[in-house]
């Protein structure tokens, strides 16, 4: 009934967006030099994006929140530096990695993690992703330290319409697939737990063991994601790895809406749009970002607690999904 | 003689020192609808919470079927074959009344795992919510917010949820609580009328001496740290200890 014929809005308006956002490089690209520099940015802010729904499958949907996601962004940034740069291996494969190496970083420290629940979680969270900063940091031999790793090489075709249009479609498959996730029977799963976790047991659910899967699934989905930027920036460096970098998708998903699916996709890219319109503005305005960032996130707490997504559903009256 | 589905053997438990029940033993038959009275903080729920895993006795074992099940998780328990509806109402509130139920469903269903369907398209799981929430007559309400229901619509909801599960053993804690006496005498058929249909083994806590008495083959009074008496409810009101330790107080 309703459900369908929302549904289907919803594809129609999908499908438009990404075709909108398939074009949208081409008329950049008319613009010279500040074309250039924004297809740079709104490929950035695709990758930000995918970050910010990896995270939400976690916060959003398993009601976990972790302060340590970039554990995972940076796993993958630093897969595809040091396959690149280091053992030669070409762009695909190198990107293929990515996901695999913060599956497995997700698999070791979330296998501590989701024996916790609530703040001593996120602090574990935490904790692990500041260690492996350290690490970072600290090994200069293999990881270049707070160098970072530069230099990585980039196919010739990729020019940066190419390589927009390359994040713009994994974007896509990215949110499809989690779209099939949060929607299937484990994604009922998950959201059982976060509804009502002493419930969820007694329903006869492992919520340990399925909360691990979902750490895992939400960490290699962020590695992808770094892996992307490392290959956009042509470095890796240890600030992919900081724990303000685990903050981005927390307030994204917070500004976007974290019970919707592209919510924090959309907090994400809005996040980056208003602070680079802030530094165009006057260089020196970044230093009040924090201000500002702190005065969006008080209209959205005091007049969009459900994000921006939530706040246009209210405003057309239509419930949540 | 009957078969046992339940042999509770010496349990014990405490609380940081203090005792809520010491070295109680019973047998549960198969097929049985008994119920478990007691006054406030005798020890009713605990005895829930240790046969269903929540907690672990200090003593004792719990015979399910023939395997001891005293400390396992809670979910392997429920996997076994037991499934409980709880004192103070336990749901998934902001999920819709089917999306309960169907949440318990796929889990008996083993599909938890299933990441590619959507779980909207498991017709077998929609159809079985659907025929639970007709036993307990909330089909008409299914698509609504279940966390925004009426309390005593939540309370069935929350006997759906492990009727879900097929359970071969029923514990219900109060399952009539903060019930209108009305609300109260309805929700007694609906509990009798399960019973009657599924075949199941049931357990019930329950405070009103009516409803105990007017549904249970068997009664067990739950006092003093130990199961004070057992039998059936003529027994029981004319038991001595048990008027005079709780039917006296109550009237
Ligand atoms: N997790 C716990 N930690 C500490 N004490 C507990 C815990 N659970 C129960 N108790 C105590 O054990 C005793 C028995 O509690 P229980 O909830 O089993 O009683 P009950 O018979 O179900 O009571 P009611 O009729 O009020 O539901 C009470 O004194 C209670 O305070
Ligand atoms: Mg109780």
């Amino acid at each position: 009934m309703t459900e369908n014929t929302l549904s289907k809005r919803n594809w129609i308006a999908g499908v438009i967006v990404v075709m909108a956002l398939a074009v949208l490089p081409f008329v950049l690209s008319k613009f010279g030099r500040t074309g250039e520099y924004w297809i740079w940015v709104t490929t950035e802010m695709l990758i930000n994006g995918l970050f910010a729904l990896s995270l939400n499958l976690i916060l959003g949907y398993g009601g976990m929140v972790s302060f340590g996601h970039a554990a995972f962004f940076g796993v993958g940034a630093y897969t595809v530096a040091l396959l690149m740069k280091k053992a030669g291996v070409s762009m695909v494969p190198a990107l293929a990695a990515a996901p695999v190496a913060a599956a497995i970083a997700a698999a070791v420290i979330g296998w501590f993690c989701v024996r916790l629940i609530g703040l001593y979680f996120a602090i574990l969270t935490l904790a692990f992703s500041q260690l492996l900063y350290m690490v970072v940091f600290q090994w200069y031999t293999f990881t270049g330290g707070d160098d970072g790793i530069h230099g990585i090489p980039r196919l010739a075709f990729l020019d940066p319409v190419n390589y927009y249009l390359l994040c713009l479609a994994i974007f896509v498959v990215c949110f499809l697939l989690m779209r099939m996730i949060v929607n299937s029977s484990f994604g009922l799963t998950i959201r059982s737990i976060r509804e009502n976790m002493e419930r969820a047991k007694f329903i006869g659910v492992n919520v340990r063991r399925f909360q691990w899967y979902n750490f895992i699934i939400a960490g290699s989905f962020a590695g992808l994601a770094g892996g992307l930027l490392t290959e956009l920036n042509r470095f890796a460096q240890t600030e992919f790895l900081h724990w303000s970098k685990s903050a981005e998708p927390i307030l994204a998903s917070l500004v976007g809406g974290m019970f919707s699916l592209a919510g924090p996709a959309i907090g994400a890219a809005v996040l980056m749009f208003l602070k680079i319109v802030l530094q165009q503005f006057h260089q020196a305005l970044v230093e009040i970002w924090a201000i500002v960032l702190g005065l969006v996130l008080l209209v959205v707490v005091l007049f969009a607690p459900d994000g921006m997504i939530g706040f246009f559903q209210r405003m057309h009256g239509k419930s949540d999904a | 003689m009957a078969e046992k589905i339940l042999r509770i053997e010496n349990l014990s438990k405490s609380f940081e020192g203090t005792q809520v029940f010491n070295n109680i033993s019973f047998v549960i038959e198969k097929g049985e609808l008994s119920s478990i009275i007691g006054p406030n903080g005798a020890g009713k729920t605990t005895l829930f919470n240790l046969i269903t895993g929540y907690h672990i006795p200090d003593q004792g074992r719990v015979i399910f079927k023939g395997q001891d099940i005293a400390g396992i998780q809670p979910h392997r328990i429920v996997r076994l074959g037991i499934a409980r509806a709880f004192q103070r109402t336990n749901i998934f509130p902001k999920m819709t009344v089917l999306e309960n139920v169907v949440a318990a469903v796929i889990s008996r269903q083993r599909r938890n795992l299933n990441l590619v369907s959507p779980f909207r398209n498991n017709k077998a799981a929609e159809e079985r919510a659907y025929e639970i929430l007709e036993n307990v007559e909330l089909a008409d309400m299914a698509h609504r917010q279940s966390g925004i229901l009426a309390h005593g619509n939540q309370k069935r909801l929350d006997i759906a949820v492990a009727l879900a599960l097929d359970p071969e053993l029923l514990l219900l804690d109060e399952p009539t609580a903060g019930m209108s006496p009305e609300e109260r005498k309805h929700t007694v058929q609906l509990v009798k009328r399960l019973w009657e249909t599924l075949h199941i083994t049931m357990v019930f806590i329950e405070h009103d001496m009516d409803i105990v008495f007017g549904i249970s083959q068997k009664v067990r009074v739950l006092c003093y740290r130990t199961i004070l008496a057992e039998g059936t409810p003529a027994e029981i009101s004319a038991n001595e200890q048990v008027i005079e330790a709780y039917l006296g107080e109550e009237v």
